[in-house]
């Protein structure tokens, strides 16, 4: 793979992710895409931690840290004070994670997007609060060990679908993306620059921490979660058109979760169970796409 | 515009002014990993070493030259092996176990071909003279061979051939439609260019061997396998008994004859199968004799398929007793063999079968029963009366005090006896002798076991002269750790063929000419395995921005001030050119 955005390095070493932290992957991938033109708005998120303490910063561009629950009011104000700055070139971008988004943030994120306000939102999604100690969210996924959902008590509720929520506002472009589809993601993050409007980029990124896994699997995890159709790659323009851009190989979904010491205790029903919720989204997912009748 | 300074008394809010990069991060790391190139199993299952997973990285950039000179390297024959050679290489090609195995043999063909088609001329490494003169009886492969590479070696070499063009058995015993006399001129015509002296017509006689090991620094014995063995059963020298490789000696030196009728061929290796193919290309009807099974021949799977697709009728497990004269030719008597057990090779024991003899009426008989040397001298020595004789695997060196050291390669030491087999006899002999001339006798076994490839027997000049494949791990790749999530499922190219009809009268070559275009796609379904073909995935995924880039972008390293070791490059590497070792403190 070449690309020559690529070149382009905007994320300094020596922050303090976790080794193979996939969103330090992301956020390299959409900085690369982004340019230096880019003010980003962190609400409490482990990139809160990652881009460093005070006087450190890892990122060449400017970024303002905020309130768990108040990336999309702040990215609105951000634009609006750019707006009367005159300056139309700089793009304003929220990074959160799936707390900040599907939780605590979503009624800021949902009220700047209704408004239509011009920037791009992207989650990075680990599926749970993993830097204040791996506390289940509505993003964690149905099976999921966490350290609020443990033992027995496993989380028993699926996944919220963010992205079709976001559809529902219908704001002018939503995608999924992965760290393990650089070419995609990418692509997706210059189309949103370049799109004008809320824009939503879902990323999924591996957390090695408190899935419980060899931090040299998350990429290779990642790359499986769209194989098994767990999570797949679409885009979503306007709130209607719908686009798969991966076909997947479908390899089964007890693949992917084997991996994964989170789910280690579940048993071979729960595997079936899950293959079945993993096919009926799919299913639905080829319809909205016009794969399907 | 406020000033900097301005912005500053009315922004209330802490600004950061140093980066992370005073973090040194690597101190977390407790694995290490490191770029290392492995061994391809294809590289360590050519006899002549090629380094194949480079060349075909070479040819995906469409650096056709580069990817030949690669091959000229360890191989001066590409064009005579890309159609001849038995390829092992794709035999262990870990494309197998995705989905096929890579068409090596029609890519090295190809470069060939666009070599002598563009009339390039190759640019290798040339080492100093070294003052030394090597004489090298028999212009086949392995005479071909070793001349080849003790010319790069820097010595001065003359090949005597008793026949009037050089090629040895590749031009007298292997017929037109397998390899072309225009393919395998032009592989001489380019040794010769590069300094090889070749005398055709000229028969080494003892005395003048004898003559020879006075007046050059060493010798090279290759004067192959060509008396054909005669079979030991009454009327076996009869009237209307040929032998085989002579007769396709004649059809290669020209005469033109036509065999109509019924012919039996006795044996079960190449020459049996291509005398039977030449008998069709003459108008004949062929049947092969042979005592074992099928599964048991020595002839190469692939030439037998051929030889059968083309009307060539094969009866095995059938020993041939006795052979008489009648009347429009011959009968022949032939025992029924049955299988017991296996024997030390692995082929099927066989005994007489209680059945009665099948007869075969035939107007000729062509026996194919293996080979052996011209004359006595020609049999390298079991043990020197008065000297040093090393027994190598693909050659014998003798050294005593009657001349120069003399190597005895080719068909008169190799346990296999093809053409690859003998260009590795004649690399061995070429390193062999410069290792002598070096640093004595005593060092050749083990300088020789520094360059081989993988865990050997194929030896490697690029290793020898310190080239930087020396720097691979001997580690031959297996499928397991090849990362196939970065590969797409691609068929095989199909090999464009004569069409039987087409074969049947005419000598043309059976195997067609492939396209760049096609050759550079089937060079892209190589993995690659063990080396690096620059695809950045190591640099892109790195989480810690660890990986840093030549300029040129062909070189990287990793930031050890920074790697947490989390092993993520290793991983996604495609080809296993990385490797994860823990840290050692």
């Amino acid at each position: 793979m070449q690309l020559e955005a690529m070149d382009r390095e905007l994320m300094c070493s020596g922050h303090v992710g976790c080794p193979g932290c996939g969103a330090t992957i992301a956020m390299r991938f959409a900085l690369k895409t982004l340019g230096e033109k880019t003010i980003m708005v962190l609400p409490a998120c482990c990139w809160s931690v990652i881009a460093g303490p005070f006087p450190q910063s890892s990122l060449k561009i400017p970024v303002i840290h905020t309130a768990f629950e108040t990336g999309g009011a702040t990215a609105s104000g951000v634009r609006a004070a750019l707006d009367m700055r005159g300056d139309e070139e700089t793009t304003v971008v929220v990074w959160a994670g799936d707390g900040g988004t599907f939780d605590i943030g979503f009624q800021a994120l949902s009220g700047a997007v209704e408004r239509n306000e011009n920037f791009i939102y992207i989650c990075y999604d680990n599926e749970a609060y993993m830097n204040t100690g791996i506390q289940r969210s509505s993003s964690t996924p149905y099976g999921a060990w966490t350290t609020t959902t443990s033992g027995s008590d496993w989380k028993k509720l699926r996944k919220k679908n963010i992205v079709e929520a976001l559809v529902a506002h219908r704001i002018p472009y939503a995608a999924t993306a992965n760290i393990a589809y650089p070419e995609d993601l990418v692509r997706k993050v210059r189309k949103a620059r370049e799109t004008k409007g809320s824009r939503f980029l879902h990323i999924y990124a591996s957390c090695p921490t408190g899935w419980r896994i060899p931090a040299e699997m998350s990429v290779r995890i990642a790359r499986m979660a769209v194989q098994t159709n767990i999570f797949p790659l679409y885009e979503v323009e306007n709130g209607i058109d719908y686009t798969i851009n991966v076909k997947p190989r479908e390899y089964l979904v007890r693949e992917y979760f084997k991996l994964q010491g989170r789910f280690r205790h579940l048993s071979e029903e729960d595997l079936d169970q899950i293959q079945g919720m993993v096919n009926e989204d799919w299913e639905r997912l080829l319809r909205k796409a016009g794969e399907r009748a | 515009m406020e000033t900097p300074t301005a912005l500053q008394n009315v922004l209330y809010m802490p600004r950061t002014f140093a980066t992370t990069e005073s973090n040194k991060t690597g101190a977390w790391r407790f694995l290490r990993p490191r770029y290392e190139e492995k061994t391809s199993p294809c590289g360590a299952a050519c006899p002549a070493g090629e380094d194949i997973a480079r060349i075909e990285m070479l040819i995906t950039q469409g650096a056709f030259k580069e990817a030949w000179e690669t091959i000229l390297m360890e191989n001066p024959l590409p064009g005579v092996c890309g159609r001849v050679c038995y390829h092992p290489c794709e035999g262990r090609c870990n494309r197998r176990e995705f989905d096929a195995a890579v068409a090596i043999h029609s890519l090295e063909r190809f470069l060939a071909d666009a070599a002598a088609r563009n009339e390039t001329k190759p640019a290798l490494p040339r080492q100093p003279a070294a003052g030394r003169r090597i004489a090298i009886i028999g212009a086949g492969p392995a005479g071909l061979s070793a001349a080849w590479f003790l010319n790069i070696l820097g010595y001065e070499t003359d090949i005597f051939e008793a026949m009037p063009a050089a090629g040895g058995m590749t031009r007298w015993g292997i017929p037109a439609y397998r390899l072309p006399e225009a393919a395998l001129s032009a592989e001489i015509a380019r040794i010769e260019a590069q300094g090889v002296r070749i005398h055709t017509g000229e028969t080494v006689t003892a005395a003048r061997f004898e003559e020879m090991r006075k007046s050059y620094d060493a010798l090279f014995l290759g004067c192959g396998h060509w008396r054909g063995l005669s079979l030991d059963i009454p009327g076996a020298t009869g009237v209307g008994v040929e032998e085989g490789l002579s007769f396709l000696r004649d059809i290669r030196g020209g005469v033109r004859r036509d065999i109509p009728g019924v012919s039996a061929v006795i044996g079960g290796g190449n020459t049996a199968i291509d005398v039977a193919r030449t008998i069709i290309r003459r108008g004949g009807r062929a049947i092969i004799v042979y005592r074992r099974r099928r599964e048991d021949m020595p002839a190469f799977a692939e030439e037998t398929r051929s030889a059968q697709e083309e009307g060539v009728e094969l009866r095995e497990l059938l020993a041939p007793v006795r052979i008489d004269a009648a009347a429009g030719g011959c009968v022949l008597t032939l025992q029924p063999m049955t299988v017991v057990g296996q024997d030390q090779d692995g082929r099927g024991k066989i005994v007489p079968a209680a059945a009665a003899p099948v007869r075969i009426a035939a107007q000729r008989v062509f026996t194919a029963a293996g080979a052996g040397t011209a004359a006595p001298w020609h049999e390298p020595p079991a043990s020197g009366a008065s000297g040093a004789v090393l027994a190598l695997s693909h050659c014998v060196l003798l050294q005593d005090d009657r001349g120069a050291p003399v190597v005895y390669g080719g068909d008169l030491a190799a346990r296999d006896k093809n053409v690859t087999q003998a260009i590795a006899s004649g690399k061995q002999a070429a390193l062999a002798l410069d290792v002598l001339f070096r640093h004595g006798v005593g060092s050749v076994r083990e300088r020789l076991a520094s360059c081989v490839v993988g865990h050997g027997p194929a030896l490697s000049l690029e290793i020898y002269l310190g080239g930087p494949r020396r720097e691979r791990n001997a580690h031959i790749v297996t499928y397991e750790e090849i990362n196939a999530d970065y590969f797409q499922y691609e068929p095989r190219l199909v090999q464009p063929r004569l069409l039987i009809e087409e074969r049947h009268s005419s000598f043309d070559e059976i195997e067609l000419k492939i396209s760049a275009h096609t050759a550079m796609r089937e060079a892209g379904r190589c993995f690659h395995c063990g080396i690096c073909n620059n695809c950045d995935n190591c640099y892109l995924f790195c989480p810690d921005v660890a990986i840093l880039r030549a300029r040129d972008m062909t070189d990287r390293h990793i930031d050890y001030d920074y790697c947490k070791g989390c092993g993520l490059c290793v991983v996604e590497c495609p080809r296993n050119a990385m490797t994860l070792e823990e840290e050692t403190p």
